[in-house]
C-alpha cells in the first residue's frame, strides 16, 4: 500500500512536468492546427539555458525561468512569423509538419555541436534534500517543480480565460476569418501564441534540467510526450494538458514500478494507440473544435 | 509511340547497373548497394504514403520484424538449403510475418488519418522494438545471427549489390503496376478526398489495407536482406528511427506520390550525404534538415514537382506566343 502511494506521488510529480512541457504544444495545435515537431527543442533549449545561467552566473534554475521564457518567447514569435508562416502560405498546413521536423534536426545538430553529446544535469545545493509527507518521501526539488508547474499552468489558464489577449487568441482559434474581420491581427496573434508556447516549453525545460538528466537527443522524447499528453487530455487548453500530463506521469510511474522500467515507452505508446482508437479527441475534447 | 523507347531506356539502365560492379571499387559498390536498399524502401513507403496519403512515421517496424522473423525462423526451424538457397524460406517467412502483422494492425490503425496515423505508426514501431528488446525469446537485447548466404568466389558487396538491385527492380515494377491500374487510381482518390471516394463507391477500406500490407511485405523483405547483409544484429540495428525518417525525406525531396521521385530523392540525398559530405559526419543532421526545410519552402512538390511545373510554364509561354 505504501509502495503504491509512493509510486502514485512520484507519478503525479512527473506528470506535473509533462503537463507544463506539453501545454504550449497543445495551445499551438489547438489555435493554429500545427503539430510543432520543434517543441521538444524548446524544452531542451530551456534546460541548456538554465544550465549555462547556473554554471556561469550562479542563477538558480527556478529564477532562470524568467530570462529563458523571454528569450524563447522572442524566438518562437520570430520562428512563426517567418519559417512556419512561409511554409503554410507557400505549401500547406501539412508542410508545416515537415518543416518543423527539418528545423528540429538542424537545431538538435547545433545543440550537439555546441554542448557535446553528453548527458547533462543541473545540481543546485538543495537537489538532494527530501521532505517527509507522513511515511512518504519526496525530493524537495520535485515538490517545488510540481508547484512551479501548477502555478505556470494556472497563470496561462487565467490569461487565456480572463484577459483581452486571451479572448483574442480564442477568437482566432475558433474563427480566423471572423476574428480578422473584427479587426484582430490574426498573423500577429499567431506569432504571439507561438511565442507563448515556446516560453512555456523553455520554462518547463529549466525545471526538467534539475529533476532529470537531459541531452540534445532527448528532444524527440519531449516532442512525443507532448503529443501523447495532448491526445490523452484534449487539445488546446491548460486543463487538458494538466489531465493528460498527470495521467501520463501515473502511467509512467506504475509501469516502471510494477511491470518493468524498460517498458515505460512501450506502455505510453500503447495507451496512446488505444486512446486514439477509443476517444481521439482526448478526455476533455478539443477546446476550439465545435466551430471548425 | 513513347512506350518502346521507355522500355528500351529501362532495359539499358538495368544492364548498365548490372555491369557496374566490374568498374566500381568495393567502397562505391557498397554505396550503390545502400542506394538500392534506400530507394527500394522509399518506393515501398511511397505506395502507402505517396499514393494513398497515409504518412507512416514508423515504417522501420517492418524492417525490424522482417529481419527478426528471418533470423528466428532460421535459428529455430531451419533454413532449408545452403548458400544463396538458404535465404529463400526465411525471406518468404519474413514477408509473410510482416504482411500478417500489417493486416492485423491495419483494421484499427487505418481508421486514423493524417498526423494521428503518422504518430501512431511511430508508436507502433517504438512498442514493437521495446517488446523485441525486452522479451527474452526474441533475443533482441543479445542479438541474433543469420547464416551467411554468400557463395564462395563472390564478394559480399557484389552479392548484396545484386540482391538489393533485384529488390529495387521489384519495388519499381510493383509501383508501376499499381500506378497504372485501378488500384492506383483508388489510392489517389483516397489521398485527395477519402470521404468522397467512399461515397462514389471506391472500396476505400480494402484498398488502404492492401496498400499497407504490400508496403509492409516489401519493407519486410528488404529488412530481412539487410539483416543478412549485416549478419549479426540487435534490436537497435534494425529498429532505427532514421530508417523511418529517411523513407519520408527521400520521397519528399524527389516528389511524393510519383514513380521516379523516391528514386531521384534517394540518389540526390545519398550523393550529398554519403559522397560529398562523407568526411563531415557530425553535420549530417544539420545538412539534411536544411535541405528538408529548403525543399518544402522552395519547391513543395519535390524535384519532380518543380520540373513538371517549369515544363508546364514553358508550354504555357509557348502557347501564348503562338496565339
Amino acid at each position: 500500500m505504501l509502495l503504491f502511494l509512493q509510486t502514485t506521488l512520484n507519478g503525479l510529480v512527473l506528470g506535473g512536468l509533462y503537463s507544463l512541457a506539453a501545454v504550449g504544444f497543445s495551445l499551438v495545435f489547438g489555435v493554429m492546427g500545427i503539430v510543432n515537431l520543434t517543441h521538444g527543442i524548446f524544452v531542451v533549449a530551456g534546460a541548456y539555458g538554465a544550465l549555462l545561467l547556473f554554471r556561469h552566473l550562479g542563477i538558480d534554475p527556478f529564477f532562470a525561468i524568467i530570462p529563458i521564457g523571454l528569450v524563447l518567447f522572442a524566438v518562437g514569435y520570430a520562428y512563426q512569423r517567418t519559417i512556419i508562416h512561409w511554409a503554410i502560405s507557400r505549401a500547406s498546413l501539412v508542410a508545416s509538419l515537415v518543416v518543423t521536423f527539418g528545423v528540429a534536426m538542424i537545431a538538435r545538430n547545433l545543440l550537439q555541436l555546441t554542448f557535446g553529446p553528453d548527458v547533462q544535469t543541473i545540481t543546485p545545493s538543495y537537489s538532494f534534500t527530501s521532505v517527509g509527507l507522513g511515511p512518504l518521501r519526496i525530493d524537495l526539488v520535485r515538490l517545488i517543480a510540481l508547484g512551479a508547474s501548477l502555478v505556470l499552468l494556472l497563470i496561462l489558464a487565467l490569461v487565456l480565460a480572463r484577459t483581452q489577449f486571451g479572448r483574442a487568441v480564442r477568437a482566432t482559434a475558433q474563427q480566423p476569418l471572423a476574428a480578422e474581420l473584427s479587426g484582430l491581427s490574426v498573423g500577429r496573434l499567431h506569432g504571439l501564441t507561438f511565442g507563448l508556447s515556446a516560453a512555456m516549453a523553455g520554462a518547463s525545460g529549466a525545471i526538467i534540467g534539475i529533476v532529470q538528466p537531459f541531452s540534445a537527443a532527448s528532444e524527440v522524447a519531449w516532442t512525443l510526450n507532448a503529443f501523447i499528453v495532448v491526445v490523452l487530455g484534449g487539445i488546446g487548453s491548460p486543463a487538458g494538458a494538466l489531465v493528460g500530463g498527470l495521467l501520463l506521469g501515473l502511467i509512467n510511474a506504475y509501469t516502471a514500478q510494477y511491470i518493468g522500467p524498460s517498458l515505460t515507452t512501450a506502455m505510453m505508446f500503447l495507451v496512446l494507440v488505444l486512446m486514439l482508437l477509443v476517444r481521439p479527441q482526448g478526455l476533455l475534447g478539443h477546446s476550439f473544435g465545435e466551430s471548425r | 509511340m513513347k512506350q518502346p523507347l521507355a522500355i528500351f531506356a529501362g532495359l539499358a539502365a538495368v544492364v548498365v547497373l548490372a555491369l557496374l560492379p566490374l568498374w566500381l571499387g568495393p567502397f562505391y559498390t557498397r554505396v550503390v548497394q545502400f542506394f538500392f536498399f534506400s530507394a527500394a524502401l522509399a518506393l515501398a513507403w511511397n505506395i502507402l504514403g505517396g499514393f494513398a496519403g497515409y504518412w507512416s512515421f514508423g515504417h522501420t517496424v517492418f524492417i525490424g520484424i522482417g529481419a527478426f522473423s528471418a533470423a528466428l525462423f532460421g535459428m529455430h526451424v531451419g533454413t532449408f538449403g545452403t548458400g544463396p538457397m538458404s535465404m529463400v524460406v526465411p525471406l518468404l517467412v519474413a514477408g509473410l510475418v510482416c504482411g500478417l502483422f500489417a493486416a492485423l494492425i491495419a483494421y484499427p490503425i487505418l481508421r486514423l488519418r493524417g498526423i494521428y496515423f503518422a504518430i501512431v505508426m511511430l508508436g507502433v514501431s517504438q512498442v514493437v522494438s521495446e517488446l523485441v528488446n525486452n522479451i527474452g525469446w526474441f533475443q533482441g537485447g543479445v542479438g541474433v545471427f543469420l547464416s551467411p548466404p554468400v557463395p564462395s568466389g563472390v564478394t559480399p558487396e557484389d552479392f548484396y549489390y545484386y540482391i538489393f538491385g533485384a529488390l529495387l527492380l521489384l519495388a519499381f515494377l510493383l509501383t508501376l503496376l499499381i500506378k497504372r491500374t485501378r488500384f492506383g487510381y483508388a489510392l489517389l482518390a483516397i489521398r485527395e478526398d477519402e470521404d468522397t471516394a467512399m461515397m462514389l463507391g471506391v472500396a476505400t477500406e480494402k484498398y488502404k489495407v492492401l496498400a499497407f500490407v504490400l508496403s509492409a511485405v516489401l519493407v519486410g523483405l528488404l529488412g530481412a536482406v539487410y539483416g543478412y547483409s549485416v549478419g549479426y544484429f540487435t534490436t537497435y540495428t534494425v529498429f532505427r528511427l532514421d530508417f523511418s525518417l529517411n523513407m519520408i525525406v527521400f520521397c519528399l525531396i524527389g516528389g511524393i506520390g510519383t514513380l521516379f521521385g523516391p528514386i531521384i530523392g534517394t540518389a540526390v540525398m545519398l550523393f550529398i550525404t554519403q559522397v560529398l559530405l562523407s568526411r563531415f559526419l557530425d553535420i549530417h543532421l544539420l545538412i539534411t534538415g536544411l535541405i528538408v526545410v529548403a525543399i518544402v519552402l522552395l519547391m513543395p512538390g519535390g524535384i519532380l514537382g518543380a520540373l513538371t511545373r517549369s515544363r508546364r510554364a514553358a508550354l504555357a509561354r509557348k502557347a501564348e506566343a503562338q496565339a
